[in-house]
């Protein structure tokens, strides 16, 4: 067991150390550099030479990217390409933001889907089933942003009652992100929310229709304590795997609800930082997202683990 | 009668009396320059919705359209318009309480020429040799060549006043003169400004000014429709039509000097021949163009760059002429008409219509005209300028500096690769001429010149809508950069 997770642990490190290997490849690939980049039609003779020095740019590839990489694990990206802020600075206050937000969803979005999966799965073909089916595949096929828009419509411009935009800076504190923050909440958990229910309702439903629960059923357990007992735990294990790959696409991926509401995050500070040519922050951006998703991969594979007694015990017998 | 003059005097009082700053008002700006956004007014980076609310200039753009005094009062130049004086205005503050005197001006305009700090504002003050500060209240200015519209130049946005000395600390302070004064800048969220009262012109009407970077356009509409902020420039027209719907909003059609047009390279076949791009020209039915391109929000006038409310524009109209086109062609040598590809992008939404109503209208007169599409991005690395027929576009400029920057055979981006030295002979004339009717008159001789003679199409002067929320009292109605921002208030 305990072998398993160290394995586990040193996968996810070899993961992080080929992304980055290839977002500091891709990058070396583009034509030009950092300083071309950021000089653009002043690019040439002693101002690039400078700039160069500067930067370090004049060292060889290798030495760059140790360089880089020291740094990165001491969590220092150096500075933007404008020299006037600390990339772990900037990037800091977006991943703070990232969370919230993605925090705020999953707490809404979590429960929420369990609970309507549960049902809807219990409920099979009933009224409730088809309701929530249905509505929730119409969460997931409208795109995020004409929700977004339609909601800022009715809720910020109609009826007034909410702020469509956020206006906090992006080192505000969390506080100051009330109330504007509920608008992009509700969005974000509604997609998330039909995506985890669909999971939870599908997987409800294939053990409902296992041997084992029509054995428990034919041996006469209690209606309650057969779906407590044998039911749950081993149908809501595959949705945990779905809110990992939900909490990583929250943190990084979700720049367009972000570009609506004006939400100062990471996603948002990538595009900006791709439209500033701003390589660094790219750089430090990719690979702290990579990270993310590497490590919320790693701790719901281990979650199921644990949880899983028939994925324990397998292992203990293949030792 | 007793009652009526009390009456009277109440309100001549309330219309007098000085009212104290109330109440916030919210703009956007487009954070353009993402994280190199600061508010140093001759940087490149620089926020103009902040800089133009802290700071002031020697000389602002009058409501007429005729240069006004701000930290100038007066002006004056020797009879050759080559040495300027410049009268400032005394008991100004900078915000940190220094005086403000003719050393700041000196170091200011001195910072702006700085061929090492390399302002995109440079080019703009070139004529300028050198700045000297007689006395404590006196700036005067050197010339290299007679200039007479120097006031005009000085009205330019970013040729801000800033204290002597604070090159290094003012992208970060924004010490300035202006009406209001920073709390806390942060330009790609919300910077907070709060009311000067030791401004030179009185406080001003609000208390707080709260500036925030919102990148995205459709962002930027929401906020305005959920009142979040009170001012949008430059909104669309289905825009319009939510906002007219909603009843709370009060918009307003603003004529600006920014134009969009074609360009056709002089140096080039057939476009060398002055008849042959004269002709293409007169067969374009401007009014047609600027109704679908723009749904008619467009001044349109005789090819000329300068802008609708510019002092210096021609008035002159020109209707379609076919037959008059047809003539000139076959006059020039090509009886049987001419083939010609223009490269549309998207890059400005009005190129595509544009491009298409001059397809259509120029047909007639034996002009086959092939659309080809291209990429946005790098357009004018790769298409304007190096291509013989392209679209084009220009922000507002004064006259005297549209007319050099895109038509004077030296200038760095004269498009249409036009070089005319009796051209540019009137320029020197118009620059040289002191008397202001006689100066107006060479100008518009220069326009009218370069509809007989250019390769450049204007097809229309863009109208900006500008919408605000039912709260805001006494927006100058003008483009941004002449808005008095000290004399607005809020509900």
């Amino acid at each position: 067991m305990f072998k398993l997770l160290l394995r586990r642990i040193l996968l996810g490190g070899l993961t992080v150390a080929i992304v980055s290997l290839i977002i500091f490849g891709a990058v070396e690939m583009l034509p030009g550099d950092a300083c071309t980049a950021l000089l653009r039609q002043d690019a040439q003779g002693d101002t690039l030479r400078v700039c160069r020095e500067e930067l370090g740019l004049d060292k060889p590839a290798t030495a760059r990217y140790l360089y880089w990489m020291s740094g990165a694990v001491k969590g220092d990206f150096g500075m933007t390409a404008h020299r006037n802020k600390k990339v772990s600075e900037l990037v800091g206050d977006r991943l703070k933001n990232s969370l919230l937000l993605g925090l705020c969803a999953l707490a809404v979005g979590v429960p929420l889907a369990f609970a309507l999966g549960i049902a809807a799965a219990l409920k099979r073909d009933r009224w409730l089933d088809l309701t929530v089916s249905s509505i929730a595949i119409a969460a997931m096929t409208i795109p995020e942003f004409v929700s977004a828009t339609l909601l800022i419509l009715v809720f910020s411009g109609w009826l007034g009652w909410l702020p469509g935009i956020v206006t906090a800076s992006a080192n505000a504190p969390v506080s100051a992100f009330f109330p504007e923050i509920i608008l992009p909440v509700v969005v974000l958990a509604m997609v998330m929310t039909a995506h985890i229910l669909r999971t939870v309702r599908s997987s409800m439903l294939e053990v409902l229709d296992s041997d084992y629960v029509r054995m428990a059923t034919l041996k006469g357990v209690p209606y309650r304590r057969m779906i407590l007992r044998h039911v749950l735990p081993n149908a809501l294990l595959p949705a945990i795997n779905v809110v990992a790959l939900t909490v990583a696409w929250l943190l990084g991926g979700v720049v367009v609800i972000e570009t609506v509401f004006n939400y100062p995050g990471l996603g948002r500070l990538m595009v900006s930082a791709i439209s500033d040519r701003d390589l660094g922050l790219v750089q430090a951006i990719a690979l702290i997202v990579s990270t993310v998703y590497v490590l919320v991969n790693l701790s719901a594979d281990i979650l199921s683990l644990l949880a899983n007694p028939r994925l324990r015990t397998s292992m203990a017998r293949s030792r | 009668m007793k009652r009526f003059i009390t009456a009277m005097a109440i309100g001549a009082l309330a219309l007098t009396a000085q009212a104290n700053p109330a109440g916030t008002f919210r703009q956007a700006h487009e954070v353009g320059f993402g994280n190199a956004s600061d508010v140093d007014p001759i940087s490149k980076g620089r926020v103009f919705a902040i800089t133009e609310k802290i700071m002031n200039r020697l000389v602002r753009p009058g409501m007429d359209g005729k240069p006004a005094p701000d930290l100038a009062l007066s002006w004056s130049s020797n009879a050759a318009a080559t040495e300027w004086t410049f009268k400032l205005r005394e008991n100004v503050k900078f915000h940190n309480g220094k005086a403000f005197s003719s050393a700041d001006a000196v170091y200011s305009l001195k910072r702006v020429l700085d061929p090492k700090i390399a302002s995109p504002a440079r080019g703009t003050v070139s004529m300028i040799k050198e700045v000297e500060a007689p006395d404590a209240k006196t700036l005067k200015l050197i010339l290299t060549t007679p200039f007479a519209d120097m006031p005009l130049v000085l009205t330019d946005y970013r040729l801000m006043m800033v204290p002597d000395g604070s090159g290094d600390t003012i992208k970060t302070t924004g010490i300035g003169t202006g009406p209001f004064k920073i709390e806390k800048l942060d330009p790609q969220g919300t910077t907070v400004l709060v009311a000067n009262n030791d401004y030179f012109d009185g406080p001003p009407g609000v208390a707080k000014m709260e500036i925030i970077g919102i990148p995205d356009e459709q962002a930027r509409f929401q906020a305005l429709m959920g009142k979040q902020i009170d001012l949008m420039q430059g909104i669309t027209r289905q825009q319009r039509q939510l906002l007219e719907r909603s009843g709370s909003f009060s918009l307003n059609d603003i004529p600006t000097g920014n134009w969009r047009g074609i360009v056709f390279r002089t140096d080039t076949k057939p476009w060398d021949d002055p008849r042959v791009r004269r002709a293409v020209r007169m067969a374009v039915d401007r009014k047609a163009m600027v109704d679908l391109a723009a749904g008619g929000a467009g001044v349109i006038g005789c090819d000329t760059p300068v802008g609708p409310k510019d002092q210096y524009r021609s008035t002159k109209t020109c209707a379609q002429d076919i037959a008059g086109a047809k003539a000139l062609l076959a006059e020039a040598g090509y009886p049987n008409g001419i083939d010609l590809e223009l490269p549309v992008s998207t890059l400005q939404d009005v190129w595509p219509a544009m491009a298409e109503a001059f397809q259509q209208q120029v047909a007639p007169a034996g002009f086959r005209v092939k659309i080809s599409q291209v990429p946005s991005d790098g357009y004018f690395n790769e298409i304007w300028m190096k291509r013989p027929v392209s679209m084009t576009r220009w922000n507002d400029r004064p006259a005297d500096t549209s007319l050099n920057e895109v038509y004077r055979s030296t200038a760095k981006w004269n498009e249409s690769f036009f070089k005319d030295t009796k051209f540019d002979a009137m320029l020197d004339a118009a620059r040289a001429e002191l008397n202001f009717d006689k100066r107006r008159a060479k100008y518009i001789e220069a326009q009218e010149y370069l509809w007989a003679n250019s390769g450049t199409l204007v097809g229309f002067h863009a109208t900006v809508i500008t919408a605000t929320t039912g709260r805001v009292k006494n927006l100058d109605l003008v483009e941004n950069m002449g808005i008095r921002w000290h004399k607005i208030t809020v509900d």
